[in-house]
């Protein structure tokens, strides 16, 4: 984390549709050449705040600043953003050329100028061989790279991108993932993704924020997000983990001791005593067999999922609980459907959430 | 790839099937075709350069060589130039506000654009002559409201024309711009006014461009159709307006001069194969 001067500040957005509030009072600030994932399941308000930077819809209450400058009430043609769409809306009528110089074009770039920029952009995307081409005799992923291009081409302050990739087949995904990743930060472009994908998120990001209705639950790097998850839809939302309700037994500065139908477990976070919680675990975390000052559990195997580097092995504690474990072949044998088996993970690895906030 | 060695599937029965089948669906429409259109349309073509003794191009001559018909050649371009420019004026804005429309508003609004195609054409140039003669509906509350004492001339005149003839032909020209504009996505304009384009930029730079198809169906459907409108001129403006209809229809019923007739109407059909060839060529993707 630099400590660059804030590039993008969204303060305290809101936006209501009728009786839905779809962006609850939501501050965001974003440093430049910063790489930022708004990720949320559909509905949490992630496009609409995208659109909301964009100046395509606009905030009933709060401030968008950019590179320094109030732009809330300024038309999206005089922001200086660039947006890649999910469906690319590439000007079907324009080559790709076409497509590359609109926006210079419209700013009364000269046509000298216009051909520089228009050659750079493609060849940063790859693309140039294809620039007198038309839209439709592109390939999707091709598309794509245009839409970029296109987006580019203007050097804008920030560059948003609508669940760009996911119209894009898986393999094509992540290799566009990795290379969009190099190439912004190559342009040292500031950039916002919006997406459902959380693999997306992770890769792409130097700093996710997790949304769920309309609100910002968490932003955090990615390591962090998923070492340190603040709430349990966070938790759930990023990555897969072993969950069990509870009751607080005793706390103590940070920790808490909780009474579940496994057994009595201990974990992270503040609560009183008698509270309903959810306690959490990464699968990683677990292990086979006892180990001293840990939480444990047992069960019988329900399901083992061999993943290549990894393997997923379900286990089925009893009285409605499951146990999720990551186990390695490297660690010792993988057990087998029906084995009953006791798995341990440590104290400072489980969190507890409170019971209501479960999404 | 196995599968290159084996050898190829035994597909050519299946094909000559398949091309009989075609054949047998396309049939019908190519008998109605050739006999009811290009039969009499060769006849036509034979009618105008054929007398008594022998070809001749006599009838052509008169028709564009006499200031006359000159004249009427230019009525009728004019009628069709006017009623398309006028109709795409009012279709254009309200193509999109028709896309915008939601629910029963919708509704309403594409009703009042088929239900008078379900109308004749004389009915509709009739109610015009009822609406616009001397005691008129227009007159009478014109004057009963003291905003004039006497009647305006409005029937039998060029405005007279042109308005009827708008109204007559507007459902043609609103409805292939409003499929286009209903299809619309928003995402372009989107895209383009976050490039930095204007509203007024985006509108003549992707709106329009990509809206281009509509038009050009509209133009082509509302200018062949005015340009050789027969009861619209009769009755909304009659003799002093002569076009190519008329004098065809004249020459038939009339003058009993089917050559000149015929020459007027290979005029008249080549003024409108010309305007759907250039609007063919318009519409086809450029490169």
């Amino acid at each position: 984390m630099s400590g660059a001067a804030p590039h993008l500040v969204v303060r305290s957005i809101s936006k209501r549709y009728g009786p839905t509030t779809v962006l609850d009072h939501i501050d965001l600030t974003i440093r430049r050449g910063e790489l930022v994932t708004l990720l949320g399941p559909s509905g949490c308000g992630k496009t609409t705040l995208l659109r909301a930077i964009a100046g395509l819809a606009q905030p009933d209450s709060g401030k968008v600043e950019l590179a320094g400058r109030d732009i809330t009430h300024v038309p999206p043609h005089k922001r200086n953003v660039g947006v890649v769409f999910q469906s690319y809306a590439l000007f079907p009528h324009l080559t790709v050329a076409g497509n590359v110089a609109f926006g210079l074009k419209v700013r009364g770039t000269a046509r000298r100028e216009i051909n520089a920029a228009v050659e750079r952009a493609l060849s940063l995307v790859k693309l140039g061989h294809l620039a007198g081409r038309r839209i439709s005799a592109l390939s999707g992923g091709q598309q794509q790279r245009v839409a970029l291009a296109r987006a580019i081409a203007v050097e804008p302050d920030v560059l948003l991108f609508d669940e760009a990739l996911s119209a894009l087949d898986r393999k094509l995904r992540e290799e566009m993932q990795v290379e969009l990743r190099r190439l912004l930060q190559d342009v040292k472009a500031t950039a916002i993704f919006v997406t459902h994908d959380q693999d997306e998120a992770l890769t792409m990001s130097d700093r996710v924020a997790v949304m769920n209705k309309g609100r910002i639950e968490q932003l955090a790097e990615p390591r962090e997000l998923y070492l340190r998850p603040a709430s349990l839809f966070a938790l759930n939302f990023v990555g897969l983990s072993t969950r069990i309700s509870g009751t607080v037994l005793a706390a103590d500065n940070g920790k808490v001791d909780v009474e579940t139908k496994v057994g009595r477990l201990s974990a992270l976070g503040n609560f009183q005593a008698g509270s309903p919680v959810i306690v959490a675990a990464r699968p990683e975390q677990l292990r086979l067999g006892e180990q001293s000052e840990a939480n444990s559990a047992a069960g019988r195997v329900r399901s083992v999922v061999f993943q290549g580097s990894r393997t997923l092995v379900e286990v089925d504690a009893g009285a409605g609980e499951s146990l999720l474990a990551e186990l390695s072949e490297r660690d010792g044998a993988i057990p087998r459907v029906h084995d009953e088996i006791r798995l341990s993970w440590p104290v400072t690895e489980t969190f507890a959430f409170p019971m209501e906030a479960q999404a | 790839m196995t599968e290159a060695a084996l050898p190829a599937p035994v597909a050519a029965p299946a094909v000559d099937r398949e091309r009989l089948t075609a054949i047998g669906f396309v049939l019908p429409s190519f008998v109605i075709i050739a006999g009811v259109f290009a039969l009499p349309l060769v006849l036509l073509l034979g009618v105008s350069v054929i007398d008594a003794n022998g070809l001749t191009f006599a009838n052509y001559r008169r028709l564009l060589g006499t200031p006359y018909y000159l004249g009427v050649i230019w009525n009728s371009l004019r009628l069709g130039l006017l009623t398309t420019i006028i109709a795409f004026l009012i279709s254009y804005p309200a193509a999109f506000a028709l896309a915008r429309a939601h629910g029963a508003l919708r509704s309403v609004l594409l009703a009042t654009l088929f239900l008078p195609l379900a109308a004749s054409v004389i009915v509709k140039a009739f109610a015009w002559t009822i609406l616009l003669r001397s005691d008129g509906i227009v007159n009478e509350t014109l004057i009963a409201l003291g905003i004039i004492e006497d009647p305006i001339r409005m029937i039998f005149t060029e405005t007279a024309l042109i308005v009827g003839a708008v109204n007559i032909f507007l459902p043609f020209m609103i409805l292939p711009i409003y499929a286009i504009v209903a299809q619309l996505d928003p995402r372009y304009a989107e895209a383009a006014s976050t490039l930095g384009a204007s509203p007024i930029v985006t509108f003549f730079h992707v709106i329009l461009p990509l809206t281009l198809p509509g038009i050009i169906a509209g133009v082509a459907l509302v200018f062949s159709l005015s340009v050789s409108a027969y009861v619209v001129p009769t009755l909304l403006i009659g003799e002093k307006y002569p076009t190519l209809a008329t004098t065809i229809a004249k020459a038939y019923l009339l003058a009993r001069e089917p050559g000149f007739g015929a020459a007027a109407g290979v005029v008249l059909l080549g003024i409108a194969i010309a305007v759907v060839a250039l609007s063919a060529r318009l519409s086809r993707e450029p490169k």
